[in-house]
């Protein structure tokens, strides 16, 4: 199956079997194109090239009405429910004829007792925890008695326990009635728990394939963030070693940035950060490793001033900075390069011009009134600087390209002049050559004395680049080692959860 | 304080206070029903004025032409529709923004009936009464409630018709999902779009059959002033009522009261403040959503356009 | 762009198209009516200065209005901030005694200020208490209009006493000769010189919007709250001065409308706003929210109103000009629609996907 969207493919030429009766893992980061294969088959996305067979009969899926029809159903991860209605009506949702309430009632009564799934049909979906209204989609799903489940990411929000108990009951499912699961997910522990193969992918390919029982979670990580490792040149070793060791020596000044025992709290109520504590000096690039959706996002978010933290402290050059109020970090020296540029990276509808001013549009006006040729002439500057291609200060930002656009929000951090800079996943989404260049950047930054906070989930860039390694799992530092200690196996297993 | 008390005294024993209030009140309700449904599929339709005009004319037309007072409601209620026909299409399939087609609206359809009605001058006059037996005849309420112009009766069927439809039937599940979240009902299958312009069309008939009952049940005489604001206090009423079918139909009997006690109070020898009057509904419902603004469930998804991508 | 000039002619001409249809249908005849339409706006000598009148207040609560849209919030209370500005303006008119010209700058800012006062309820509720502002702004509309009525009843507030009750009319006292704003006369036409002022209003905010800081902050918080609140840039402070900003020039607009003496003959009569203020919504609506656009498109709105005045002596009903007015603006509506839907269907297809 071949899809490409512009210049990207998402996916090449991927191959992929799954049998009856079996759990079949695909394991993948962020963009390893696992979304966009799941989508082709249940008909939310036509691929460019490839078939579909479903037991031995070439099939096309147009629409997820399609693939319902050929016995293919998909659990969503961002969940698809109304809030403001109760479990029976949100299952009812989606079907035809006459509703009848307590025919949906003992359609859902029966689910529970066959799968394991414990609900009230009359509760009302506002009022369920997370872990309750996943079960829902669930039974969606089951109503339809798909032959094939997709299960796309589905303990990203779930306590281990809730864990436990979903995939007890898509044990039960496979079992006993000869379906079939396609379980999408970055977790390696997942992976190892509940499969019985998996399909590892990266890139838009596959990279590896596995029985379960034959491999372990270091394994598995090593193939999930790479084997094609850019082997770093004895020259850059030696550089990075000569760092650690100024890093080191200058260990008794003040760390440019502190956490401690930082905690936030989702609105649900459950720890998102969970007394988390971890200092960075001067000059140093600390990588925080990790499977995406333990903390890291949270993290540059409190940095962003977008987020408020329910206890601890953050601190900058010794002293506190309380980020809850708007533009406080920013103003105590903290530059973001933020994971999702669109969220809070730029503004698509204005100028180049205008987004470099972002950071200090003061700097650019005199009594009030916006100086555009000072204006002008500093785009201009960080245009060429950092080559960015573009038709100018005046081009709008939504006409430039994905990794140029990163370049801006880049140019924009590192003109402030930051003391510390956070950068998000920075290389996500790039080519080779932009990859490059950001990697050059951010050393380059550190070299002049800036503290960078690398959160990464590509295990290549966080040994390419950090001095020293964090892994975060659950809103909790699991480890932490220097770049000389750090070896991938060490630190997939933490990433996955395991303590050393 | 002593006349405030007497003058409630009097309302409250008076069967004429009652009877203006239940007519007064049903106009609102008419509207306000059709809008409830429309308000849950997450659209806000500003033109309900333009609704009930549209359908006070057509009936009065109707009823000029034919004779007959089903036919002038008929025709009201098409009416209705017709003017919600341009929003929904305009505003849910067009994407134009439904405040400026709202307002276009009450602005054209004035214009339209105030034009066509001065060339036209159609001459009518209220239905007869017909009288419930028995129900007819309990003290003070009765008159209000069932000894009014059969036209009035049609509400009884309006509302649980319509709270039926709503709440028991597949459409209905489909109008509240959309209201909520289009997002995730777009994923069911459902088409979000359609839904919202379907519950429009609905609002348009309610309120049309409405501004028929207003001018062959109450008032008699077109005039383009006949509405006088009635559309916006249905607006109201909706809001008032938290978006319930049972909270809009208590603005409506609420607002009609009040505003119905213009007529009364004089009547009974007693001055009033005539702008105070007027402008509760507004004023109770703008401290209510301040007070409670926390605790009144709006549709999600009230007044946000969908289109598929966007959120 | 030939596209797009096609789409708004040929929208345009079916408006007028249809309107003629409407006209026809009841006897009348259309080159009559638009022929005193044209008469009334600015054909007939003397006539432009009227329709100026009518553009200036247009203008002012569209400007107005452009300033609360590009921060993002939904105002459509423009009616009622009209007339509480206009009602303060007459109250200080009253009560504010000195030289006429510096009661009349009073009473301007009288205006500026009862409109501000009026949006800034609801901004106030939509950033302390989360309700949503354009319903606030909506039910504001019917609260001032009584509001005002019942001044208009009280000696002590806005009535005036002396006034001729012999026909019922409730009105204010008339503004003393040198508390009204001055007219001149250009090429055969009267006019006050509002309409320079509103010239000058409108150059000033569509010059502070694009190139001051205030109007680059109110911009980043229209398109994005999470990329302003990165920067330091508060929501609720760009936002509630936007919103005073946008009720302020409501309120300019009713006390240009009082001073000026084109509507009620420099008194304050119920009914006063005659829906000023929802057709200047409209104009902001139409002119796309662009400062520039605003005057050409209020002058089109003002002709109207102004050509229907001589329309009665065709023996037609006024209201035809409501006709046309209103279709004009829908069919102004569909060719942005349709371009959007035309967008959306290549993208769509090019992507090859349902998402």
């Amino acid at each position: 199956m071949s899809k490409r969207f512009g210049a990207v493919a998402a996916c090449d030429a991927v191959d992929i079997e799954i049998h009856r009766g079996e759990i079949h893992g695909i394991l993948g980061e962020n963009g390893a194109g696992k979304s966009t294969l799941m989508k082709m088959l249940i008909g939310l996305v036509v691929p460019d090239s490839g078939s579909i067979l479903v037991d031995g009969a070439s099939v096309r899926i147009t629409d997820p009405v399609a693939a319902a029809s050929l016995g293919i159903g998909m659990v969503h991860q961002h969940f698809s429910l109304v809030e403001a209605l109760t479990v029976w009506e949100n299952v009812a949702l989606g079907d035809t004829g006459r509703l009848s309430r307590s025919g949906v009632r003992d359609a859902v009564g029966d689910l529970s007792d066959r799968y394991g799934l414990r609900i009230d049909p009359d509760a009302l979906v506002a009022d369920l925890p997370v872990g309750l209204r996943q079960r829902v989609e669930i039974l969606k799903c089951l109503r339809r008695e798909p032959e094939i489940l997709i299960f796309d990411e589905p303990t990203s929000v779930l306590t281990p326990e809730e864990s436990d108990d979903l995939f007890r009951s898509l044990r039960g499912v496979v079992e006993q009635e000869g379906r079939s699961v396609a379980l999408v997910s970055h977790k390696l522990t997942e992976m190892l728990d509940v499969t019985d193969r998996v399909t590892i992918m990266r890139n838009g390919s596959v990279v590896e394939r596995f029985v379960t029982t034959e491999v372990d979670a270091g394994m598995l990580a090593t193939a999930m963030v790479g084997r094609d490792v850019r082997l770093r040149s004895a020259q850059e070793m030696s550089q990075s070693d000569t760092r650690e060791r100024v890093v080191a020596d200058g260990g008794g000044s003040l760390p440019v940035l502190e956490f401690r025992n930082v905690e936030v709290r989702e609105s649900g109520g459950s720890l998102e950060l969970d007394d988390l504590t971890f200092s960075l000096g001067t000059g140093e690039i600390l990588g925080m490793a990790g499977v995406e959706g333990n903390g890291q996002r949270v993290i540059a978010d409190l940095l962003s001033g977008l987020r408020n933290r329910s206890g601890g402290e953050i601190l900058v050059n010794g002293s506190v900075v309380d980020v809850s109020q708007p533009g406080s970090a920013m103003d105590a020296g903290i530059a973001v390069i933020p994971e999702d540029r669109h969220d809070s990276g730029i503004v698509l509808e204005m100028t180049v011009a205008e987004n470099l001013m972002l950071s200090d549009p003061s700097g650019m006006s005199s009594h009030g009134v916006i100086d555009g040729l000072r204006r002008e002439k500093m785009a201009a500057d960080l245009i060429e600087r950092f080559a960015i291609m573009c038709t100018g200060p005046d081009a709008p930002m939504w006409t430039l390209s994905g990794g140029n656009q990163q370049r801006v929000v880049l140019a924009r951090e590192i003109a402030a002049e930051p003391t510390v800079l956070v950068a998000a996943q920075p290389t996500r989404g790039l080519d080779v050559g932009a990859i490059e260049y950001m990697t050059d950047q951010l050393r380059q930054a550190a070299g002049s004395g800036v503290g960078i906070l690398l959160i990464s989930s590509e295990l290549d860039e966080i040994l390419e680049l950090a001095d020293r390694i964090l892994v975060i799992y659950r809103g909790q530092v699991t480890g932490e080692m220097t770049r000389s200690e750090a070896t991938r196996e060490k630190i997939g297993r933490l990433m996955g959860g395991d303590i050393l | 304080m002593g006349g405030l008390l007497s003058a409630v005294w009097d309302v409250g024993t008076t069967e004429t206070a009652y009877t203006a209030a239940a007519r007064f009140a049903v106009v609102l309700a008419f509207a306000a029903t059709g809008e409830w449904v429309a308000e849950r599929a997450g659209t806000l339709n500003i033109s309900v004025e333009a609704m009930i005009l549209a359908g006070a004319f057509a009936a009065a037309m109707g009823y000029h032409t034919t004779g007959s007072v089903a036919v002038g409601l008929l025709a009201g209620t098409v009416a209705g529709a017709a003017v919600a026909s341009v929003q929904a299409e305009m505003s849910h399939r067009l994407t134009a923004d439904q405040f400026v087609v709202g307002l276009t609206l009450n602005i054209l359809v004035l214009g339209i009936v105030g034009f066509l009605g001065s060339e036209w001058d159609p001459s009518t006059r209220t239905a007869s009464v017909v009288e419930v037996p028995v129900l007819a005849d309990i003290p003070l309420v009765g008159p209000a409630l069932f000894g009014q112009p059969w036209p009035f009766y049609l509400i009884y069927l309006v509302v649980p018709v319509f709270a039926w439809l709503v709440h028991r039937t597949r459409w209905g599940l489909e109008i509240r999902s959309v209201g909520e979240n289009p997002q995730a009902a777009d994923v069911s299958g459902i088409d979000v779009n359609r839904r919202r312009r379907q519950a429009i069309y609905l609002g348009g008939l309610s309120a049309g059959l409405g501004g028929g009952y207003l001018l062959l049940g109450q008032v008699g005489r077109f005039d383009p002033g006949i509405v006088a604001g009635r559309g916006f206090i249905a607006l109201v009423a909706v809001i008032f009522g938290g978006w319930t079918l049972r909270g809009a139909i208590l603005g409506c009997l609420l607002f009609g009261s009040v505003l119905s006690f213009r007529l009364t109070l004089p009547g009974l020898g007693y001055e009033l403040n005539n702008e105070m009057l007027s402008s509760l509904p507004a004023l109770v419902t703008i401290v209510a959503m301040a007070l409670f603004a926390h605790a009144v469930r709006q549709p999600e998804a009230l007044a946000r356009p969908f289109i598929r991508g966007l959120k | 762009m030939v596209e797009v000039v096609a789409l708004y002619l040929g929208c345009g001409l079916a408006a007028l198209v249809i309107s003629g249809i409407i006209v026809e249908a009841v006897g009348a005849d259309w080159s009559t009516v638009g022929g005193a339409l044209l008469d009334g706006s600015v054909r007939k000598p003397g006539r432009w200065g009227g329709t100026i009148g009518v553009t200036v207040p247009l203008a002012m609560v569209a400007i107005g209005t452009i300033v609360s849209t590009k921060v993002g919030l939904v105002n459509i209370g423009q009616e009622g901030q009209l007339l509480v500005g206009a009602a303060l303006a007459t109250f200080a008119s009253t009560r504010v005694p000195g030289p006429g010209p510096v009661v009349l700058v009073i009473i301007l800012l009288a205006g500026v200020a009862g409109g501000a006062i009026w949006s800034g309820l609801a901004g106030g509720l939509r950033y302390w208490r989360k309700v949503p502002e354009v319903l606030t702004t909506l039910l504001l509309v019917s609260v001032a209009s009584n509001l005002v009525g019942y001044g208009l009843k009280k000696p002590w507030l806005l009535l005036d006493a002396e006034a001729k009750r012999g026909n019922r009319n409730l009105v204010s006292e008339q503004l003393p000769p040198d508390t009204r704003m001055p007219r001149i006369t250009l090429f055969g036409n009267e006019f006050t010189i509002s309409a320079f002022l509103a010239i000058a209003v409108i150059l000033l905010v569509g010059w502070m919007l694009s190139r001051t800081l205030w109007g680059y902050r109110l911009t980043v918080v229209g398109h994005n709250r999470r990329v302003a609140r990165r920067f330091g840039i508060s929501e609720s402070v760009q936002g509630m001065v936007a919103m005073l900003a946008s009720g302020g020039f409501a309120g300019l607009a009713g006390a240009l409308m009082l001073t000026g003496g084109d509507f009620a003959n420099y008194r304050l009569v119920s009914g006063f706003s005659v829906s000023i203020g929802w057709v200047g919504l409209l104009v902001a609506l139409v002119a796309n929210n662009r400062a520039l656009a605003v005057i050409p498109v209020a002058f089109v709105f003002a002709s109207l109103r102004t050509g229907s005045g001589f329309l009665a002596s065709t023996g037609i009903e006024r209201r035809v000009t409501d006709v046309v007015q209103g279709l004009i603006v829908l069919a102004l509506l569909l060719p942005p629609a349709i371009m959007f839907i035309r967008e959306r269907r290549r993208a769509l297809a090019a992507a090859g996907s349902r998402v």
